[in-house]
């Protein structure tokens, strides 16, 4: 009888989403969608509560548009970011901080003509090409910073949570020590002093320089620079891991208490169950909220970072670099700093909307509410009927 | 008659602390000792903060005593490792008050149920068979079998626990109040269901309860727990026939009946119920009931009363029936 | 003939919830004597709670009072209709003529004030003392009134340094504080043990003597009913589904759910060989069973249980029952 509701087209997408999802699992694990029909209706319940919220629906859109961007922006870059235009044409100083729109001729690169959409850096570069290479920098960034920081904060937000007593002393002090620095300055601090230290082991270890270059989508004239760049990466995850460590460690406290905990000890389950398949899927809601506003957060803190001289290196194309390099020649060149600062704006209010839909999507409440509109709004179309 | 279970001088003390030191200690159980035969049901009762939550999770090694032995099968529980622990921790089982907490709300009812079969090794040709085979014998169906706890009313979330337990074959279970979150048509259910399966698999159960009618019903032996003392221990029928510490007197003659002409009588001779139960943080001297007893003399302000076997099986500790 | 003081006709009341509307209680009916014990009796979500809280118009968003009529006799002889007073107006009859006693005396006292100050304030916002130091005065008759040893003291703590049946006579204390005709007690013991709970229905009759009052007891405890009520009415799914003296309830239950209720509470007194239960749950007041409200869970239930919504019949004296049976 719950088919017979009035549904948007996003609600039957939500539908065929789920439903195929769940038809695929069965591929593999006979019989999966008929005894999962709770966790699948949960699902379509949350898809239909991220429908209903255009705020949340705008998030996504920015950041699945970032995430492809971030994939394939080298890619969709007309040129490479280490193509400099003025070295081919005799005009070159004066594509050199090119207003957007503007066209040249490449005299030595077979008459071929430039153009700058978005205007040129003070390189004389293409800024539609560098945003769009910057975009794979930020999202790489971005990626190693949570999916390092953050499993490494809840683990120790566990463990102390968990096992209380001195453990958690000495877990919480530790934490207490990196939080009461100002995350900024402790990650200026260490990406100061670590550089050396990494740009040495990276040029010792051929295949992680290899790697790490094709992770940036960068050429290897730029092997040379990748130590800045791993450094502010390192320091971000330094400064990130706490605040995890904190959150987790309260929800475990509470949820611990609970009697089903109880339970699975005396059962004689071991620590290791009880923390990961009991308290971890009971408190990761509230995480994950965390985790996707935060992601906003990285990019913004590597954009400070290289807007303060660190990180990134030119040619490398990085986002907050720019705006830095930009800075000198605003506002004459507005573009430099307009158009990247516009981008990261953007990538991290999608990211904020995201996580604010997703608190809601993930309250069991919100979702009932939703079920009950969707049911409501069916009895309405019934009466004017 | 053999014995399941022996408490030998149970202590548990929590502390109470203060800015820097620990201030004092709350004497939540202080020295009770008691056995339970096999197949019996052992009724523990007494009011809140008396320490029968306490005595049956210490019983479970799910919080360590501060002093005293526990024989589980003749084998002292604190020091059980490895294997043996877990043997342990299939043999007795626990049932929780709370129906609303005591599942995961991220797990199916399969597996809920099969998670303990698994981990202790039992073998199952089809585990789903296996689960529906449990959850019909406490009277759910094969339809609830992939369904999350918050699909379920609180009598059914009580049948799926007692589901999880009975997978393990347990021989022992502490009930801790397994049905005062319940409503009373809800009650008779689970309680009736409890004692069925009681017959049939020859379950020991320690029932924990402040519920006087339920504990009747439900017990062969029990206890009155009065703060963290044992005052009373002896055959169900006896105790409800012939009380004799005075606070199950008072105990006994609190209860409302639900039968208006015997509440009219039993008003009548009601001994004076007088007082609350004190703070177990600094318990009176010697009988800790002695503030609210009507018998009071002096000896049962210094010195703690022996426990002595009045009649056939029935003990009780208070200086009316001890000589000092 | 006795003498009514309150007559509840036809009370209605919805919960708008997220979830659907709740019809927490549907034509409820019943009259009450003045100076008599009257228990309303039924499991969690009946609607025990919700009735008596809308007798006094203390139903708050998103409930809403739909229909019906709350007929309050005044001593002076004049009747007025307590759903159609006013905000201003019936806080002049709530706490002061109509008082309400609740189940929990910890969330029931605010930790901020001292018990004296709180009894003086409820005596001062009705205008029955000029200031709250003087009902403060007041408050040491009071607390001794409600047996509390060494009133002169007391007077002076904050809940926090009273035991819980300290609290709970202290609540009942502001309850009384403005001599009221109407006490309407829910579930007044049910967060107590049971010494402490025989002490306060005691507490609770004595107060009913000397102040010539009238108790209206919600709770789920059949005990408690049998022990201090005069009448009783049994509430099933926000329906009430019989009314009767506490003699004809026990003795001569009509309503199946009624009797199934009575066999399924073990008497600590008696020896029981085996309890019965009533079958099913409650039903979801969202989307109530058509007809009697009880037929899904009902032994013997017939085609027109589920079609017909039973009326209350009067079977003998002032016993009435609203069951297809009879």
């Amino acid at each position: 009888m719950q088919e017979e509701y009035k549904k948007s087209i996003l609600d039957k997408l939500a539908d065929k989403i789920v439903y195929g999802l769940g038809s695929f699992i069965s591929l593999f694990k006979k019989g999966w969608k008929e005894k999962n029909k709770s966790k699948m209706e949960e699902w379509r319940l949350m898809l239909y509560a991220l429908n209903r919220s255009p705020p949340a629906l705008i998030g996504l859109f920015l950041v699945i548009l970032f995430i492809l961007v971030g994939i394939f922006g080298p890619r969709l870059a007309h040129w490479r970011y280490n193509f400099f235009p003025m070295l081919y044409t005799k005009s070159y100083d004066k594509i050199i901080l090119a207003p957007p729109g503007s066209k040249f001729v490449l005299d030595y690169y077979n008459n071929t003509v430039i153009t700058f959409p978005l205007g040129s850096d003070h390189y004389g570069r293409d800024l539609l090409s560098l945003i769009l290479s910057g975009a794979r920098t930020s999202f790489v960034i971005s990626i190693i910073v949570i999916s390092l920081g953050v499993p490494l904060g809840i683990l120790l937000g566990l463990i102390a949570g968990y096992y209380g007593g001195k453990v958690d002393e000495l877990i919480m002090r530790i934490t207490d020590m990196f939080l009461a620095f100002p995350a900024l300055i402790l990650a200026i601090a260490l990406s100061a002093v670590l550089p050396e230290r990494i740009q040495n082991f990276i040029s010792t270890h051929e295949a992680v320089q290899k790697f790490v270059l094709w992770l940036f989508a960068l050429d290897v004239r730029e092997a040379g620079n990748l130590g800045r760049l791993l450094a502010v990466i390192l320091a971000m995850i330094i400064v990130w891991w706490p605040a995890y460590a904190r959150i987790t460690r309260g929800s475990t406290l509470t949820e611990k208490e609970k009697l089903y905990i109880e339970a699975a000890r005396a059962i004689g389950l071991p620590a290791r169950t009880i923390m990961f398949k009991h308290i971890l899927p009971n408190i990761i809601g509230p995480i994950l909220v965390y985790i996707t506003l935060d992601f906003g957060g990285v990019i913004l803190m590597e954009a400070g970072l290289s807007f303060l001289g660190l990180g990134a290196t030119p040619p490398i194309a990085d986002w907050g670099r720019i705006v830095y390099d930009g800075a000198q020649y605003f506002p004459k060149a507005w573009w430099l700093v307009f158009y990247p600062g516009l981008v990261v704006m953007l990538v991290a209010l999608g990211w904020n909307l995201l996580g604010d839909g997703l608190r809601d999507i993930l309250d069991p409440k919100t979702r009932r509410s939703i079920e009950f509109k969707v049911k409501k709004s069916k009895k309405e179309g019934e009466a004017n009927a | 008659m053999e014995k399941v279970l022996e408490v030998k001088h149970l202590k548990k003390y929590f502390p109470v602390k203060g800015l820097f030191f620990t201030k004092g200690w709350v004497k939540a159980v202080d020295d009770i000792s008691f056995e339970i035969y096999k197949g019996e049901t052992f009724g523990l009762v007494g009011e809140s903060g008396c320490g029968k939550t306490t005595t049956g999770r210490t019983i479970l090694r799910l919080i360590e005593p501060t002093a005293g032995e526990i024989l589980f099968e003749g084998k002292n529980v604190m020091e059980l490792k490895g294997d043996e622990l877990k043997w342990f921790r299939r043999k007795a089982q626990i049932m929780f008050q709370d129906p609303y907490s005591s599942l995961n709300p991220r797990q199916t009812v399969f597996e809920i149920i099969m998670e303990p079969v698994r981990f202790h090794g039992i073998e199952v040709d089809d585990p789903e068979e296996f689960v529906v085979n449990l959850l019909k014998s406490v009277g759910l169906n094969e339809m609830h079998l992939y369904r999350y706890p918050h699909e379920f009313s609180g009598g059914q979330r009580q049948r799926i626990a007692l589901a999880r337990i009975m997978a393990l074959k347990p021989e022992f279970i502490v009930l801790d109040e397994p049905t005062s979150a319940l409503d009373v048509s809800v009650q008779a259910n689970i309680l009736n269901t409890l004692k069925d399966l009681q017959e049939k698999h020859g379950f020991t159960y320690l029932f924990i309860s402040h519920d006087l009618g339920v504990v009747k019903y439900m017990s062969h032996r029990m206890g009155v727990m009065y703060l963290g003392k044992l005052v009373e221990v002896g055959p169900a029928d006896k105790i409800f026939e012939n009380p004799l510490h005075p606070y199950t007197q008072m105990l006994l003659s609190a209860i409302p009946v639900p039968d208006p002409e015997m509440a009219k009588e039993l008003k009548a001779k009601r001994k004076i119920v007088r007082g609350e139960p004190p703070s177990p943080i600094n318990p009176p001297a010697g009988c800790r009931f002695h503030p609210r007893c009507p018998f009071a003399k002096d000896v049962c302000r210094k010195e703690e009363p022996p426990m002595v076997e009045v009649e056939k099986d029935h003990h009780v500790a208070c200086w009316l029936y001890a000589k000092s | 003939m006795p003498e009514p003081i309150l007559q509840v006709r036809n009370l209605t009341v919805h919960f708008y919830t997220y979830a659907g509307i709740v019809k927490a209680i549907e034509r409820v009916s019943f009259d009450v004597y003045r100076g008599e014990t009257f228990a309303l009796v039924g499991e969690t979500g009946c609607g025990k709670s919700v009735t008596s809280r809308a007798l006094t118009q203390l139903i708050e968003s998103p409930g809403r009072i739909v229909e019906g009529e709350v007929l309050y006799h005044k001593e002076d002889g004049t009747v007025v209709d307590l759903l159609k007073l006013n905000e201003e107006q019936i806080r002049e009859i709530r706490g002061n003529e109509i008082a309400y006693i609740f189940q929990d005396p910890h969330a029931s006292l605010d930790p901020l004030y001292t018990v004296g100050y709180q009894i003086g304030e409820a005596m001062e916002v009705h205008g029955k003392v000029e200031s709250i130091k003087e009902g403060i005065k007041k408050a040491v008759d009071i607390l001794r009134s409600v047996l509390i040893p060494d009133p002169e003291n007391r007077v002076k703590n904050y809940p926090h340094e009273l035991s819980g049946g300290m609290k709970q006579r202290v609540v009942i204390g502001i309850g009384i504080a403005n001599n009221p005709k109407i006490l309407i007690a829910d579930e007044p013991t049910t967060a107590l043990d049971v010494t402490v709970q025989a002490q306060i229905l005691d507490l609770i009759n004595q107060l009913k003597e000397k102040y010539k009052a009238t108790v209206i007891l919600i709770t789920h405890n059949l005990g408690v009913v049998a022990e201090t009520a005069d009448r009783v009415a049994v509430m099933y799914a926000g329906k009430i589904v019989e009314i009767g003296s506490v003699e004809q309830i026990f003795k001569n239950p009509l309503h199946p759910y009624t009797k199934g209720l009575l066999k399924a509470v073990p008497n600590p007194m008696t020896k029981i060989e085996r309890l019965e239960a009533i079958p099913g749950t409650v039903p979801n007041l969202i989307t109530p069973p058509s007809g009697c409200r009880f037929h899904p869970r009902c032994p013997f239930a017939t085609e027109v249980c589920k079609r017909k919504v039973p009326e209350l019949k009067e079977m003998e004296d002032g016993h009435f029952v609203a069951c297809h049976l009879y």
